[in-house]
């Protein structure tokens, strides 16, 4: 065997240099990838397993919703708002419609303000469902998936019945709420009110959602995987939230027990009895808790809700063609995401001079760049799906 | 300011004991419309304002920070009845995260060539948002470490949310507007539709 003289030459002058250095690269996320629940695009520098400097790019949804709202009636603007996080599409509608409700001065019934409080809660619950659902499966857990989708098919099927649309339901109009049942009826004088059963139904329907809940927690608390996983990871301080505007379920998981429902009036949750969880450490693990303990606290606020209905008419007396009085206002809302909030200008015309949405999960992801530096390449997956972003709802 | 509401003249509002110390401290002026207090400071002081409404008033949380363009005339929409003195208006609004007390601070611009001091160090918040702020309205947030486009394409020429930024597939195409407007059940006095407005000009 002849030897590469050349080669031992340069074998022997080769030394192993202690301190290891590993190339430092750019890693690229998305724009379309599971875990970022829209178009999110991540770019990071990583060395070795940990990434630094991670810059999230957004915009891929812009669709120029402040804009348009310029150019429409307020009924109008109801449909688009509905769009902007899709997953609790009813909830949008309901803080845009208090606004101009507001400096119209129209006083709602109280059956139509049960009505939406009853729907915002379950809509609240199929967006943590969806949660529930997504998240372990980005841990690797496919299992909780099939328990979430379906208790939240079951919420979706009722507010289906009552409003005729899954995702948009576009059910608020000023000065009330409008059913689907009965509809389309101006000549024949229908009295409208929800379906009948609806009640009922979402009694029994609360009832399994709880027990889905239970399974839930049994299935990913137990887990030791998902536990090792999120538990100590990603850290947000309570003072940085803040000053990033961070709000909602993962404020509170930060241990802050602040929500709006208890300090706004939009909707009449003064008259219920619930509770506000809070997390302890401010990690992964806690976001995922507060969250599955904010479903419970909903049902009981639909149980209560549907035990005090008071009867009465679903629509205030309002004109048909709307002209809401010049004025500004800032109406706040507590949105599965965190703070939805609608700053709202009228000239008195039809539509609004200048409408601002204030989203939550827009300030909920510009803390990215601080909570993913330095974290491993793994946790990015894990702290990103914990912070239950939806990009309609960055992007607008 | 034109879009005062008056119907709080007469009885004094139970926020305005509070939009009154927060001016104050501020050193500003306070106003109450519908609900929301709005305190106007100058734009020379809008950091060192903001920075006393965290430390001093509690107000740690930083919500939004947008702008509205108060114009005359509007290549969009429906002008104001009357004129309006044009400006661009500035808007941070803060909240504590206990009494669930929230103020809106503003500030007014210049809208030919509107600039003012980033928030950036008293809010990490204001980074994205002023960066929005910048790319919708052109507003030059001075000491913004990273001011580029956020939602809108690196090339995009243009403020959209100007007021004299036309709204393109409106000049082509006009929206159909009140045709499908369906009546409110029970109401047998409502108001007949209106003739011919800008937004159905067929009606």
């Amino acid at each position: 065997m002849v030897l590469d003289q050349d080669l031992v030459r340069h074998l022997s002058e080769a030394s192993v240099s202690v301190e290891l250095e590993t190339p430092e690269m750019t890693l690229n996320i998305g724009p379309q990838h599971p875990s970022t629940h829209g178009v999110l695009r991540l770019v990071a520098r990583v060395d070795g397993e940990r990434a630094f400097d991670v810059q999230p790019v957004i915009g891929y949804m812009h669709r120029g919703y402040e804009k348009i709202s310029e150019v429409r009636t307020y009924p109008q603007v109801t449909t688009l708002v509905n769009r902007i996080d899709w997953v609790s599409g009813y909830a949008n509608e309901v803080p845009f419609i208090v606004a101009a409700e507001k400096l119209l001065g129209v006083e709602v019934p109280e059956r139509a303000q049960f009505i939406r409080l009853i729907l915002t809660e379950m809509a609240r619950i199929s967006s943590h469902l969806i949660f529930m659902a997504s998240y372990p499966l980005e841990l690797g857990a496919a299992t909780p998936l099939f328990f979430a989708l379906r208790e939240r098919e079951r919420v979706l099927d009722l507010l289906e019945g009552v409003t005729g649309g899954r995702f948009h339901p576009n059910f608020n109009r000023i000065g009330g709420v409008k059913p689907a049942y009965g509809s389309g009826s101006a000549t024949r004088k229908v009295i409208q009110d929800l379906p009948a059963g609806f009640f009922a139904e979402t009694r029994v329907a609360m009832d399994k959602v709880l027990y889905a809940v239970d399974e839930l927690d049994a299935l990913v608390a137990d887990n030791e995987i998902i536990v090792a996983r999120t538990k100590g990871v990603g850290i947000l301080p309570p003072d940085v939230a803040a000053s990033f505007g961070v709000s909602g379920p993962n404020l509170r998981a930060s241990g802050v027990k602040f929500d709006l429902r208890k300090v706004e009036d939009y909707l009449p949750y003064h008259l219920f009895d619930f509770e506000i969880p809070v997390g302890e450490n401010g990690d992964c693990w806690d976001r995922w808790h507060v969250r599955l303990l904010e479903i419970r606290q909903s049902v009981r606020i639909v149980q209560q809700a549907i035990d005090g209905i008071p009867s009465g008419p679903l629509q205030a007396k309002v004109p048909k063609i709307i002209k809401v009085p010049l004025g500004e206002t800032y109406v706040r809302a507590e949105n599965p995401k965190g703070e939805m909030g609608y700053y709202l200008v009228s000239n008195g015309n039809q539509g609004p001079y200048r409408l601002k949405i204030r989203t939550a999960s827009f300030s909920n992801i510009s803390i990215l760049p601080w909570i993913l530096e330095g974290v491993l390449i793994p946790d990015i997956i894990a702290i990103m799906g914990s912070l239950d972003f939806v990009l309609g709802d960055v992007d607008r | 300011m034109t879009s005062s509401p008056s119907e709080t003249e007469t009885t004094v509002h139970p926020l305005q004991e509070y939009a009154d110390r927060v001016a104050e401290a501020v050193g500003g002026t306070a106003e109450i419309t519908f609900d929301t207090i709005k305190v106007k400071v100058p734009s020379e002081q809008w950091v060192s304002s903001l920075t006393t409404a965290r430390d001093d008033l509690g107000l740690i949380f930083f919500s939004f920070l947008s702008a509205i363009d108060w114009s005359s005339e509007v290549a969009v929409g429906d002008p104001f009845p009357e004129e309006v003195e044009d400006r661009l208006e500035l808007l941070v609004t803060l909240g504590d995260l206990s009494e669930g007390r929230r103020v809106t601070f503003s500030t007014d611009l210049d809208q030919e060539s509107p600039a003012i001091p980033s928030l950036i160090e008293v809010f990490a918040g204001a980074n994205w948002h002023e960066r929005e702020a910048h790319e919708m309205f052109g507003i030059d947030f001075e000491g913004h470490p990273n001011l580029i486009h956020l939602y809108l394409p690196d090339a995009f020429q243009g403020n959209p949310l100007r007021k004299s930024y036309p709204l393109l597939s409106r000049e082509v195409k006009p929206w159909p507007g009140t045709v499908d407007v369906e009546a409110m059940p029970g109401s047998d006095d409502e108001e007949e539709p209106e003739g011919p407005s800008e937004e159905n000009p067929e009606a």
